[in-house]
């Protein structure tokens, strides 16, 4: 966000609550209709996001100063982009742009990113991957079956967490293309972090240097198609990359891919699966998945403060997120029945741990998860599903802390299931997360 | 000026460390607020959208916590200021020795009698959080024209009332049943069969004798000088139709399974005298869901979700007067008897429905109105606004308002400092089927441009002069001693009465009277504060 | 008292003319007592008023000669709740049914503007002449006053119309304890009434002024915060066609059912349960033919009446039984509907008011114990009274407020020259009262003898605060002293 528009924008904010809210007319009930973890968790305003709106005013006015204070109620936040669309309804807001512009003014003032984080931006520097795992042992989870093609156009591209800690989405994510027929490469010792977890901290100077590294190795293959089963890396990838720089491959998740080798008979599914199963929408999947569209137009002045674009300027609202194909896949397996929950696509209830929360604020990631499991129960659901590992992480955390008799599985695995494969199963009990 | 670390210790054994903050950081984020900018204008201050910075912002859970923090407050010379969903100036400190008592989470609702329908809430239920509750019985409530994410507690007891349904659903305050109230001493009151030792409830809120309602509100509410209310009963009605609420695609252009026997009537009335003919024929007729006169831009607005989309609704905008009628029903015979009847007063007053002809409303609009999100688009022109006036009585009583504010309103819009909607920018609405009627002026402005806020509350302030001198009733935000000071000797003095109730209710004035009345000055030396 | 009766007979002549003082003993006598058991006081004087300006000077004089003024709407004989018998010594009695005017009506606004002094009888013929009709309550007496009627409260018969407990009053002019005059709600100006009649206001937002509404705090009051002088009282349009349903059951859990969903869904006008002999009462003259209807009709019956108005009325009329049809079919409840009573005697008594207390036609006295209570309670507080009381009990079941609470009313029919029999009467009246109180019945309107009681059943606080509210609108306890928790 350019400091112009942002400069003007914390002015604006209405205080009307909005953005606690889920979109008004998607209401169903009491007990799902807020949108915010960090408000819902915390209750003081200034926690949502028109609240950090008028934070980031207070500041740039000298009302308040730089503090530990500021920067822990702007961390204590999952970047989840609840309130930009809710906000957006009707306004011409950017909450979640906002809130991210103030995290880089934070890094910027020597207050962010929390020492949690800069903890793991610092084995992200060393390790290539945030959880101090040796570099080496990133290909670890890949089985010695799995075929994989040096020459493929298509790249899986599996990402750090997966790579070290949902190591069942990595290698189902792979049998599924195999077992396709899709050749596909992968990058061995040239995959690194894709600073998703930098971006969100604010740190955007070494999320720079990264996305530049992985474009080039990327581009230098001449890969043609990423995959991804990260929802952090994919949205990280297709949104954030172009706004630094431009980049000719196609980026697809899973979902849309493997949605598609089932339209056109590539993958068949033939085995049931009897479970009754609700998705979770990853919020790097769904609403921030949407891809900043470039506005060349005019503000034209109509009459006095009022002043209309020309050709109406495009508003990310999250309705151009992966929110069709992973129902389709689930509606596709035999024998699944599938139900929704309350809050689902733009509006989907964060998992709890984006943006750096699950290393500073474990409590926060972990209650919010536990809110998230009971919503998928109150469906009647046995099985809860996701497309994201850190959604992985951090629901399964809350399923054990809470006692919930829900199964998760990732959608990746209901595929396998569905093709009669067997499941990868994690040999440690309880990998831990950065 | 900040808190004495023994007096925060106390509050924080009320409600816990982690529901008080006395930082900097937070009780600056709850120092600021819509439209505060015109408010400090309009005081002589700098035209800075914060107020006042409380000095700490509590959050109880239970009536019991709100009590003590009252009571330490009595006991400190602390004022506080209450708020739920908190939109407005209305929900400032207007001195720096406050504190803000944010009900956010006091969010229960306690009960829903269907038999006798009603139900109770505490302060943080917003409408939209009740309305899906209730709709699964078959109900509804009456929606603040702020919209479904505001809490009808708030409304009902401390702020204003009118909204989009009042045809239908009647006006906040007058659906108000039991009470419990904190009073600024600190004392519980529970109003009318609450008030019971054995076997209280909620079904009434009057008596035995005397309504206590009657100083709890007015047609405006206290806004938390009188003190602090924790749970009500609100009047439950007949939801209009089918209660299936399907909502499809995604934000913002959402699709709505439009319900069965649900159908959408703007007719242009050609002026305001016919409108006034419309407008009482209809009501009486005791058909309409929603029924509002709005100027040709803003109809357009409801429609719209951005000033983009607004444009191209030019068949809408060049009415001259319309009014926007939006009748349902829940049997189709229900249904075919209220279409006839308009047809006939169509007919019969020589009126033409644009809505199947000149203009089809993407089906959202249905689902906007059934669930009152209409008054929010009020902010997509200019990103800020606030309305003027706001007396209620006849519909010729609103007219005459709304005609005798056009040159005043196109003055400043002369001056570039209000947006244009020539004048004749308002929002008129019916009440329980055409009893009575307001109007309110909404006006754009732009909360960023100095001029155009100082112009704002210029204009804000002459509309009050005008509505004394033309006799238009009283406008809504005749509220802080200034206005009562002002309007009072023109309105049977009735600032001293009001004055007297706060010097009763609140000895001590601890709770926040900066937009309600403060006692008087003599009356506190006389007890020493 | 600070002068003499002399003195203040004179003075009291001297503000409303000396044709409207009284000290005639016998008239002074008729005001110590009513139809209700509460004994009272005698009082010094009656006056009659006939402007505002009177009560203002009135009051004011009281409030400087420290005597007690007790308003009284109408010279009816049939005041039966007691609160308007002086409780102490010292007292005038305020007459205002010299007040008498019908100020103005408006059909197009549907409301109509009355002094105290204007009665049902006067009222409701000039009223149909325009087309409009007032909400009133059950068969209320000729010469009642209307204004008086609404200030109390009284429930009215058309719950869907009851938007707000306190319809049908509007605004109100009222000269508070001090002697102060006020306006009420819209009536406050800005502006005299005729400048606001100028600016095309008719005084029908009742609320306000601004932040307080003082005519929800005066109504109910019984006279004890301040006289009113006009009110006005929302009308309703005069229907063109009404279709009356009566419906039997011995059980009236399927009636309250029944009449549960027609009032949620807002599908009739009058709706009221009575039980047999009450409505008996209700059409019948003479002792014989009430015992005799009474006897023919089941125990409960639920009167309910739908219109129409206009050119489609008859479409309306259709539609609202179609949807009222399949609301009974859906209910399957064992509903007798067979006719008794013409349908013209029903409207008769709904719409017009009787030449006396319908009450007394059955024995000639009766006492009358009401309260308000919710949906699931109206059975359990019948049961009650019917334990004690097994004869000669009159019950009449109101739906109010759009259906949020009910107006529960025990008639009790008896001979005032059957001194035994009184006697027991007010035994129960009171063992009863007291009961219903104690099972939390609320007496929302508490009258007599019945005050103490109630307000030892609920919360300090509310007396605390009544209290507070009697300080600051008669400070001087001029006004009506002794009655609620004032004393």
């Amino acid at each position: 966000m350019k400091e112009e528009e942002y400069q003007q924008m914390i002015k604006r904010c209405l205080r009307c609550s909005i953005c606690k809210w889920i979109p008004q007319l998607q209401i169903k009930s009491q007990k799902y209709a807020t949108a915010c973890p960090a408000i819902d968790m915390y209750n003081f305003h200034p926690y949502s996001g028109g609240g950090k709106i008028i934070l980031a005013l207070a500041l740039e006015t000298g009302r308040i100063k730089f503090s530990e204070e500021l920067r822990d109620i702007v961390y204590k936040c999952t970047a989840c982009g609840s309130c930009d669309v809710s906000c957006k309804f009707l306004n011409t807001l950017e909450p979640l742009e906002i809130i991210m512009k103030l995290r880089e003014k934070l890094v910027d003032a020597g207050y962010g990113p929390m020492p949690e984080q800069q903890h793991y931006i610092k084995s992200v520097k060393i390790n290539n991957n945030p959880y101090n795992e040796s570099h080496r042992n990133r290909l670890d989870w890949l089985p010695n079956d799995v075929k994989i093609d040096s020459e493929a156009k298509i790249l899986y591209y599996v990402g750090c967490t997966s790579s070290y800690r949902r190591r069942e989405m990595a290698v189902a994510a792979a049998r599924i293309m195999n077992a396709a027929g899709v050749p596909f490469n992968i990058l061995t010792d040239e995959e690194f972090c894709c600073g998703s977890p930098i971006l969100r901290t604010g740190d955007t100077k070494t999320f720079e240097e990264l996305l530049n590294k992985n474009i080039n190795v990327i581009e230098s293959k001449g890969i043609e198609t990423v995959v991804f089963s990260c929802a952090g890396c994919y949205d990280t990838f297709k949104v954030d990359y172009l706004l630094y720089k431009a980049y000719k491959f196609r980026v697809l998740h899973t979902v849309e891919f493997f949605n598609e080798l089932i339209d056109n008979g590539q993958i068949k599914l033939t085995h049931e699966v009897p479970l009754t199963v609700t998705y979770h929408d990853p919020c790097h999947l769904g609403r921030n998945a949407e891809r900043y569209e470039e506005w060349r137009g005019d503000i034209v002045d109509l009459m006095p403060l009022i002043s209309i674009n020309v050709p109406p300027k495009p508003k990310r609202t999250g309705s151009k997120g992966v929110y069709e194909p992973p129902r389709n896949i689930l509606k596709k397996i035999p024998g699944l029945k599938f139900v929704e929950m309350e809050r689902i696509r733009e509006y989907s209830y964060c998992c709890g741990a984006g943006a750096g929360v699950k290393s500073a604020f474990p409590e926060f990631a972990l209650k919010t998860a536990k809110t998230r499991i009971i919503e998928a129960e109150d469906t009647g659901a046995d099985t809860l599903t996701s497309a994201c590992p850190f959604c992985s992480t951090n629901l399964q955390d809350g399923i054990e802390e809470s006692g919930s008799s829900l199964k998760f599985y990732d959608i990746n695995e209901l595929i396998i299931k569905a093709l009669g494969l067997k499941l990868y199963v994690l040999k440690d009990t309880k990998p831990e997360v950065a | 000026m900040v808190l004495k670390k023994e007096i925060l210790n106390q509050f924080e054994a009320i409600v816990g460390s982690d529901n008080v903050n006395d930082g900097e950081v937070i009780t600056n984020v709850y120092a600021y607020n819509w439209c505060m900018e015109i408010f400090n204008f309009m005081d002589g201050k700098e035209p800075s959208p914060f107020s006042d910075t409380p000095k700490a912002v509590i959050l109880p859970a239970i009536t019991e916590e709100v009590q003590k923090i009252v009571k330490l407050c009595n006991k400190y010379n602390i004022t506080f200021k209450a708020q739920s969903t908190g939109l407005g100036p209305w929900n400032q400190p207007s001195t720096d020795n406050s504190i803000i008592v944010d009900l956010r989470r006091m969010n229960n609702i306690v009960k829903i009698d269907e038999k006798n329908l009603y139900a109770v809430i505490e302060p943080y239920v917003s409408g939209a959080q009740l309305q899906t509750e209730i709709m699964k019985y078959g109900l509804n409530c009456h929606m603040p024209g702020a919209g479904p994410q505001v809490s009808p507690l708030a409304s009902a007891t401390s702020m204003n009332g009118p909204g989009f349904t009042s045809p239908s659903t009647g006006h906040s305050a007058r659906n108000v049943l039991a009470v419990e109230w904190v009073l600024p001493t600190g004392d519980i009151l529970r109003l009318g069969s609450l008030g019971l030792k054995k076997n209280p409830d909620w079904y009434n809120g009057d008596g035995p004798g005397p309504s206590l309602r009657g100083i709890m509100r007015g047609w405006a509410g206290a806004k938390s000088g009188i003190g602090i209310f924790t749970q009500v009963a609100v009047k439950l009605f007949p939801y209009p139709c089918s209660t299936k609420f399907n909502v499809t695609g995604n934000s913002p252009n959402y699709n709505f399974d439009i319900p069965d026997f649900m159908r959408l009537y703007i007719i242009d009335c050609g002026s305001f005298k016919y409108l006034e003919k419309v407008f009482l024929r209809v009501e009486e007729e005791e058909i309409s869901f929603i029924c509002s006169h709005l100027s040709g831009f803003a109809t357009m607005a409801i429609f719209a979700n951005s000033i983009d989309n607004l444009m191209d609704k030019s068949s809408i905008g060049i009415m001259k007067v319309p009014i926007v009628i939006l009748i349902a029903a829940r049997t189709k015979r229900e249904f075919d008897y209220k279409q006839k009847v308009l047809k006939m007063l169509l007919e019969e007053l020589k009126l033409t429905n644009i809505i199947g002809t000149k203009y089809i409303p993407e089906s959202i609009f249905y689902a906007e109105a059934l669930r009152s999100n209409l008054g929010l688009h009020g902010f997509i022109t200019t990103g800020g606004f606030q309305s003027t006036k706001g007396g209620c009585d006849t519909a010729a009583m609103c007219l005459r308002s709304t005609k005798s504010n056009i040159r005043l309103k196109k003055k400043y819009i002369k001056k570039g400092v209000i947006a244009n909607d020539f004048g004749e920018g308002t929002w008129m609405s019916s009440y329980e089927s055409g009893h009575f009627f307001h109007m309110e002026s909404p006006t754009m402005f732009d909360q960023t441009n100095k001029n155009s806020v100082e112009g704002m509350a210029e204009y804000m302030e002459k509309s009050n002069e005008l509505d004394l001198l033309k006799h238009l009733g009283a406008p809504f935000f005749v509220e802080g001693d200034k206005n009562h000071d002002f309007f009072g000797p023109y309105m049977m003095n009735y600032h001293i009465w009001l004055r007297k109730i706060k010097e009763e209710f609140d000895p001590n004035n601890i709770a926040d009277s900066g937009f309600y009345i403060s006692p008087n000055r003599n009356e506190l030396e006389k007890r020493g504060k | 008292m600070g002068m003499t009766k002399d003195i203040l007979y004179n003075k009291l002549a001297k503000i409303s003319g000396s044709k409207n003082v009284s000290n005639d003993t016998k008239e002074l006598e008729e005001y110590s007592e009513d139809m209700s058991f509460i004994s009272g006081k005698r009082p010094n004087l009656i006056v009659w008023p006939s402007k505002a300006q009177h009560v203002e000077a009135i009051l004011k004089l009281a409030n400087n000669s420290n005597f007690s003024v007790i308003p009284v709407s109408s010279s009816s004989r049939y005041r039966h709740h007691g609160d308007t018998i002086p409780k102490k010594n010292n007292s005038i009695i305020l007459n205002l049914s010299k007040m008498n005017k019908v100020l103005s009506i408006s059909r197009k606004n549907r409301v109509v503007m009355v002094e105290p002094g204007v009665t049902f009888e006067d009222l409701i013929p000039k009223l149909k002449k325009k087309g409009v009709r007032l909400l009133i309550p059950l068969h209320p007496t000729s010469n009642k006053s209307v204004l008086s009627s609404a200030l109390e409260r009284e429930p009215i018969t058309i719950p869907r119309y009851h938007w707000d407990s306190s319809d049908p009053l509007l605004c109100t002019e009222v000269i508070f304890g001090t002697g102060d005059l006020f306006r009420t709600g819209t009536a406050a100006g800005p502006g005299t009434l005729k400048q606001q009649k100028r600016s095309g206001q008719n005084q029908i937002n009742p609320m306000g002024p601004t932040q307080f509404s003082p005519f929800r705090v005066i109504q109910g009051a019984q006279g004890s915060l301040g006289v009113v002088t006009w009110a006005t009282i929302k009308l309703e349009l005069l229907p063109s066609i009404q279709k009356v349903f009566h419906l039997q059951s011995q059980n009236i859990q399927d009636l309250l059912d029944f009449q549960f969903e027609l009032l949620k869904n807002r599908l009739c006008d009058e709706l009221l349960i009575l039980n047999n002999l009450n409505l008996a009462c209700l059409i019948k003259n003479t002792e014989q033919d009430i015992y005799e209807l009474s006897n023919s009709l089941k125990k409960w019956n639920l009167i309910f009446i739908i219109t129409g108005r206009g050119m489609l009325a008859n479409e309306k009329i259709s539609y609202l039984e179609g949807d009222i049809n399949e609301i009974k079919n859906k209910l399957d409840l064992n509903l007798t509907s067979k006719n008794n009573i013409e349908d013209q005697e029903i409207i008769r008594v709904l719409s017009e008011p009787a030449l006396k207390p319908w009450k007394m036609k059955l024995k000639g006295s009766y006492q009358e114990i009401f309260f308000l209570t919710s949906f699931e309670r109206i059975s359990e507080f019948i049961s009650l009274v019917e334990t004690k009381i097994s004869q000669n009990l009159g019950i009449y079941i109101q739906p109010i407020n759009q259906g949020t609470s009910y107006h529960c009313e025990f008639d009790l029919f008896y001979d005032s020259q059957d001194g035994t029999g009184v006697k027991r009467l007010k035994e129960l009246f009171i063992d009863t009262s007291k009961d219903l109180i104690s099972l939390g019945a609320f007496f929302n309107r508490p009258y007599g003898d019945w005050a103490e009681d109630v307000y030892k059943s609920l919360d300090d606080s509310i007396i605390m605060a009544l209290k507070k509210v009697k300080k600051i609108f008669d400070p001087n306890n001029i006004l009506n002293p002794g009655v609620l928790c004032f004393d």
